[in-house]
């Protein structure tokens, strides 16, 4: 797939950082890696949305507090917490017909129906797409503050919904409490689910081949009952959404969409599930154009909200 | 005709005479627009607000007036009379007085230097009096044409040979003491007249105690909301205090056959709803009545703005006429006496402030004009016109539209405009183009490798010099990156100085010009064409507004205003040198037209565009051409339907350039203007056509009022259409009742259907007449015979029909063979019996109507009529370029209206099908095809339909797909650039407000902080 992902061109700002390439390096080169360090102060390629969430974080770093308000309360004792991550401001700016917020509602609803009370995290943004985007010197400022707030907020656990999170702050922060992605909470829970729902997942890169996690995302929708099937691609060589830190979204990158969301149709799947809001904001909006040629006709859904929904009022 | 001559001379330089010479002018005509104030504007200028959007009048003017401005084939003729007309059609010499100004237009820059230092104060018409301008006076801020004027009956000079201070403080020695009225003969084929109308003098009217200073006229109170009239937009009492009561009386000088005015005003319903509404805007404890015959809320939208105004709003609405303003002796408190509706007898009610609406009155002028123009007026002394041509006079050639012909609000008078217009284009059709003249332009020159930018700072006089230390200012521009050359001007926009500027880009090899003065609304053409004439691509300038945006709002802190002059200059220089060339695009386009619909206004655009030499395909989906006129028998001035279809049938039928296709409908439809493709199929035909623009007239139906007033149950209840079928076979009932708005002005359909009573009393007034014995009675809500159709009313009333209102909440209750009807003033229940009963039943729209408007990407409104791009000042557009509005398609209208706006539509058609090219901005956005996804979110954004989604195919190396991608018509685009905010993944480009080009002028504003 080298020239979809256009990685044969030397332009550093082409490559998707999706990991792809692992496996198939006969030095086993990180190359995302190696990407990363070479963007760092480098005037950045096209980002998506003019940019607008960058200059969310930039004016973040400037501010005393950040705080996020869900329907769900949190237990201000709780030695585990929840960190939401950017998902109302994607509900500020993505104008798709999918409900950002809805997904740390619902892991806090998933969370707190298996007896994991959580306290809500008023944490800045991660710093993910700055990271990857060559601006190092705001990451660390959101770094330096994160962790202050962790390091107060007294919790021992920190839970992440989102991959891209659960990445930056297992591997690029340096916390002295466990962070585990939410899929990995859920993978053998009981939460009292029989779906019967055919449902197929897609790998985000930063939860599989950044973490290695492909298994606890299917083992959590098993449970609970859902049947599982695969797409042609998956796990470790599961292709991407198209699109990494907001940039490279153009013609080359939706041939990707397009393919995943085709491999979707193909296994004949009621629910597309994912464990990356910027997964679900990308399949979604090309799912969701105006004037679509192809026809998608299952749903694309974040795995606690698939779940959330199961479970009902429970 | 021997001599056809291409030009046409305009009287009148209201919003009228402005729509009549830009319709002109485009088709390519020559246009002489001739106004006896300083200005062009007209009554809409004094306007605060334009009922019922309350959008700002003079927003929605002004860059009308700009257009007229710089029209090149426009000759604005202002302070000037026509003292005579001779000749005939096609070859008229018009006699123009202008009257000495005393200033020398060629050298004002309006600076205003001289305001200041005359001492004569004088009653500013503009505020209607209410404070003072000076003897040398702009009219108003947005004036056009831009410069001063001397008032020769109050100069102190002129009159009694001392002050002179203006001519003093004048840089630019533009004060011409030595003036003279000059007269000069204009030869031209057309003429139009539309000298407007005046607001009735109340003075007339000594009950109504308008020298009692909290008595005002509704004129007055306009200018009192506006921001710029006399107290900042703050409603003022004689005491400075604010009124917590006001009270308008309606009808002042309007529906009074008693002191001769017999016709109703059209307006003043609407304008003093639209004004309580504002002044509670402004204060939202004011509480606010409105003394009323009816109210007539007979327009598109105008019912719906009523009830908001009534239920949502509480204004409160009383039903009665007060004979005058009683002023206490002792307090000089003002109060009214009235009538209570709830029949508990007369009433007394004190007022801190009373409101006279004030009607529309011919003018002396404009009776002396048609005078001069020998062309016939009515009783009334409006212009005399037939119901099927109300725009053309008594005399071949000159033609009548707005105010002038009767009353009526601003989208009539605007659509009579175009309607003249097309009149006059269509008699020259072939002189088009041959008056007037293309400016030329030397060719471009290299813009070289380096960015050479020039910076010129203006003085403007003292306006920006006094408080912007320009020379500091000047000192700082030459330290700017690219800036090779940086100068000071006293007045950059003066003739000398222009020519200046384009000497500098000679001399200096400049490739990006930055101007610091004033506004680019009115300056930044202006300073384009200088640079067009010195070689250099228009887009390579940018304008600084250090006066507006800096010195004018700064004036008390020189230091910060100099310090933030330099912020905008630094801002400006960063983006001119980033500005790039960019080409107007001349495309070939198709110059044919559609018309969807063969009623009276279908055939009427048909014909009017036949006329100028375009061809035309006339659609019709039933088997005959006449539409919903065939359904009724009589007009309101007697004539008969058949008498006024039957010449325009024939004349459409014969016309060479006209095909028509009855029994066919358009059942496809792509494209965009200049470009349309579509498929027509019917008894006759099934083929695919190509056009250039499309009019819609696909009419109205009346509705079979179904389930109201036991229509259905008794076969003596029906409609109008109906009574006037039988009517002609004769009618022998001697008990007729009829009920208006059965089916209209209801939760369902809330609009009013405008044309109902008017038909009602024209049938009440046929069976009057054809038995004055018979019983007539007419119950009603609000009688709206408008304008001229009043004297039906009083007709009717002489003629002893019976008129009983009822309201919405006690509607009247009907059996098989009497009514019910609650009377509101007698506080009781009559019954009435009838052998007939006629309902008044609404316009409602065709069902193609839903098909026709995703077809052409154009919007229907609330009530499923067309929507126009702007309700005031473009009533026969719609938001897709290339398609027009005529007839009941766009709302509810009476015949006359139907013919004027078919002509209008027909008039804005031909500006387009005139060209030789379309030709495009040279700002359109673009879509780069790699980066676009085709999310489509462009297409949602655009407010003209510019991009459109097509299909492509995408191949990468291993993954080949079919998608849509944007793709942006740059015919249709107008370069605003939402798309470009829009798109999510940066595909789009607004060529004159790149990313780059705007991400400058913020770092350059940061490097200041």
């Amino acid at each position: 797939m080298n020239n979809v992902y256009r990685t044969s061109s030397d332009d550093i700002w082409n490559c998707l950082t999706c990991g792809l390439c692992y496996d198939g390096c006969p030095q086993g080169v990180d190359y995302p890696e190696f990407i990363k360090e070479v963007r760092d102060s480098n005037e950045n390629g096209d980002i998506a949305h003019k940019g607008v969430f960058n200059l969310i974080t930039d004016l973040m770093v400037d501010l005393d507090e950040s705080k996020t308000s869900l329907d769900e309360v949190g237990n201000n004792d709780s030695k585990i917490g929840y960190y939401p991550g950017c998902l109302d401001f994607h509900d500020m700016f993505f104008e798709l017909d999918v409900d950002f917020k809805s997904i740390a509602d619902s892991s806090m609803k998933l969370l707190k129906s298996i007896d994991q009370d959580p306290k809500l995290m008023q944490m800045k943004c991660c710093g993910h797409d700055q990271l990857w985007q060559g601006d190092k010197g705001t990451f660390e400022k959101l770094k330096e503050q994160n962790t202050r707030i962790i390091k107060e907020s007294g919790i021992e656990k920190l839970v992440t919904s989102c991959a891209e999170c659960y990445r930056t702050l297992s591997q690029d922060y340096d916390l002295p409490i466990e962070v585990v992605h939410i899929s990995q909470v859920l993978k053998d829970a009981d939460l009292g689910i029989d779906s019967g729902t055919k449902v197929t997942y897609h790998d985000a890169c930063r939860l599989g081949r950044h973490m290695g996690e492909y298994d606890a995302p299917r083992d959590a929708l098993a449970s609970a009952g859902s049947e599982v099937v695969e797409m042609k691609h998956n796990k470790n060589d599961a292709w991407c959404c198209g699109v990494s830190s907001l940039m490279n979204c153009d013609d080359k990158s939706k041939a990707l969409r397009k393919a995943r969301l085709d491999e979707a149709r193909d296994v004949d799947a009621q629910v597309l599930i994912t464990t990356c809001p910027k997964c679900l904001a990308h399949l979604n909006c090309m799912k969701d154009e105006q004037e679509s040629v192809e026809q998608y006709d299952y749903d694309i859904k974040d795995l606690t909200v698939f779940l959330a929904e199961q479970m009902g009022g429970k | 005709m021997s001599k056809l001559v291409g030009a046409v001379a305009i009287a009148g330089g209201g919003i009228a005479g402005i729509q009549s010479a830009i319709d002109l002018a485009s088709s390519g005509l020559k246009v002489y627009l001739i106004e006896s104030s300083t200005t062009i504007g007209g009554k809409m200028a004094q306007l605060d607000k334009t009922f019922p959007t309350l959008d700002c009048s003079m927003c929605t003017l002004s860059p009308k007036l700009a257009e007229v401005a710089r029209h090149p084939n426009i000759e604005l003729m202002t302070y000037s009379e026509i003292t005579g007309i001779t000749g005939e059609p096609g070859d008229f010499t018009v006699t123009v007085k202008n009257k000495a100004t005393y200033v020398d237009y060629d050298k004002c820059t309006a600076c205003e230097l001289c305001v200041s230092k005359c001492p004569v104060k004088v009653p500013d018409e503009y505020n209607e009096g209410q404070n003072n301008r000076k003897a040398i006076y702009l009219a108003f801020p947005q004036a056009v044409p831009r410069v001063f004027t001397i008032d020769a009956d109050h100069c102190l000079y002129l009159n009694k040979g001392k002050c002179g201070n203006c001519q003093k403080a004048c840089e630019n020695d533009a004060i011409n003491f030595e003036d003279t009225d000059k007269e000069v003969d204009i030869n031209v084929g057309s003429v139009i007249l539309n000298t407007g109308f005046e607001p009735y003098d109340a003075s007339n009217l000594e009950q109504y105690r308008i020298d009692h200073p909290n008595v005002v006229s509704s004129l007055e109170f306009e200018r009192q909301l506006s921001s710029s009239g006399p107290f900042e937009g703050h409603v003022t009492l004689a005491d400075g205090s604010h009124p917590r009561r006001i009270a308008w009386i309606q009808c002042v000088g309007s529906r009074s056959p008693e002191i001769g005015r017999n016709t109703c005003s059209s307006v003043c319903c609407m304008y003093a709803t639209k004004e309580a509404m504002v002044a509670m805007e402004h204060d939202l404890d004011l509480e606010t009545t409105i003394f009323n015959i009816d109210i007539r809320a007979f327009g598109k939208g105008f019912e719906e703005f009523y009830q908001k105004a009534k239920n949502e709003k509480g204004i409160r609405f009383i039903n009665s006429r007060p004979s005058g303003v009683e002023v206490d002796p002792v307090t000089d408190n003002i109060s009214l006496k009235y009538e209570a509706e709830d029949g508990s007898g007369i009433k007394r009610e004190e007022f801190d402030m009373i409101v006279l609406s004030i009607g529309l009155t011919p003018s002396d002028s404009s009776k002396n004009l048609a005078k001069i123009a020998g062309v016939e007026m009515d009783d009334n002394d409006f212009v005399k016109t037939k119901i099927d041509h109300p725009l053309e006079t008594s005399k071949p050639g000159i033609f009548v539209c707005g105010a002038m012909q009767a009353p009526k609000d601003i989208p009539d008078t605007v659509a009579d405009a175009s309607g003249a217009a097309s009149k006059a284009a269509s008699l020259l059709s072939s002189e088009r183009g041959n008056l007037v003249t293309e400016k030329k332009y030397p060719p471009e020159k290299d813009m070289g490798d380096e960015i050479r930018t020039g910076v010129v700072v203006c003085r403007c006089g003292i306006n920006i010099g006094n408080i912007v230390d320009v020379p500091d200012v000047v000192e700082y521009a030459k330290t700017l990156p690219h800036v090779v050359l940086a100068k000071e001007e006293v007045y950059a926009c003066s003739t000398d100085s222009l020519e200046g500027i384009a000497d500098l880009v000679r001399e200096h090899n400049l490739n990006h010009m930055v101007v610091a003065s004033c506004t680019p609304r009115t300056h930044e053409p202006l300073f384009r064409e200088t640079l067009m004439e010195a070689g250099l691509n228009p887009y390579l300038f940018e304008l600084a507004n250090i006066r507006e945006h800096c010195s004018w709002v700064h004036q008390n802190n020189k230091e910060e205003a100099t310090k933030k002059a330099k912020d905008i200059i630094r801002m400006s220089v960063s983006r001119a040198n980033l500005l790039q060339p960019l080409y107007q695009e001349k495309l070939e386009f198709n110059k044919d037209a559609l018309v969807i619909g063969g009623g009276i206004a279908g055939m009427n655009a048909a014909l009017d565009i036949a006329e100028k030499g375009f061809k035309v395909t006339l659609l019709e989906k039933e088997s005959e051409l006449g539409g919903m006129l065939l359904k009724f028998t009589h007009l309101q001035d007697g004539r008969t339907t058949k008498e006024v279809l039957e010449p325009i049938i024939q004349k459409v039928e014969s016309n060479p350039n006209i095909t028509v296709h009855i029994e066919t409908e358009l059942t496809e439809q792509e494209g965009s203007m200049g470009n349309f493709k579509g498929h027509i199929k019917g008894a006759n035909v099934d083929e695919d056509i190509e056009f250039g623009v499309a009019i819609i007239a696909t009419g109205a139906n009346e509705l079979e009022p179904e389930g109201y007033f036991s229509y259905g149950e008794y076969s003596n209840i029906i409609t109008e259409s109906q009574l006037e079928q039988k009517l002609d076979e004769g009618v022998d009932a001697k008990n007729v009742v009829f009920i208006q708005c059965a089916g209209g002005r209801n939760d369902e359909r809330p609009y009013c259907s405008r044309a109902c009573c008017t038909v009602a009393m024209k049938n009440a007034i046929r069976l009057k007449e054809s038995d004055p014995d018979r019983n007539v009675t007419i119950l009603y809500r609000d009688i709206r015979t408008f304008g001229v159709w009043e004297e039906l009313y009083t007709k009717a009333r002489e003629l002893g029909v019976v008129f009983m209102r009822y309201t919405e909440d006690k509607e009247p209750e009907v059996s098989e063979k009497t009514v019910r009807i609650f009377d509101h003033l007698m506080n009781m229940d009559f019954e009435i019996n009838y052998d007939l009963m006629v309902l008044s039943a609404p316009m409602v729209t065709p069902e193609t109507n839903e098909l026709l408007a995703p077809m052409f990407k154009v919007t229907l409104d609330a009530n499923r009529f067309f929507l126009e791009a702007h309700i005031k000042l473009r009533p026969v557009e719609c938001a897709t370029d290339g398609v027009f509005l005529a007839g009941t398609s766009q709302a509810p209208k009476l015949v006359d209206e139907s013919v004027s706006q078919a002509s209008a539509a027909a008039s804005r058609a031909c500006t387009i099908l005139s060209r030789d090219f379309l030709e495009t901005i040279g700002n359109v956005s673009v879509v780069d095809p790699e980066l676009c996804i085709g999310c489509g979110r462009c297409t949602l954004v655009c407010p003209y339909n510019a991009p459109e989604l097509k299909e492509v195919t995408v191949e990468t190396e291993e993954i080949v797909y079919i998608t849509k991608k944007s793709e942006i018509n740059p015919a249709v685009c107008k370069g605003c650039g939402c798309c470009a905010a829009e798109c999510p993944t940066g595909a789009i480009t607004a060529r004159h407000f790149t990313t780059p080009q705007i991400m400058a002028v913020i770092k350059a504003y940061g490097e200041g902080i």
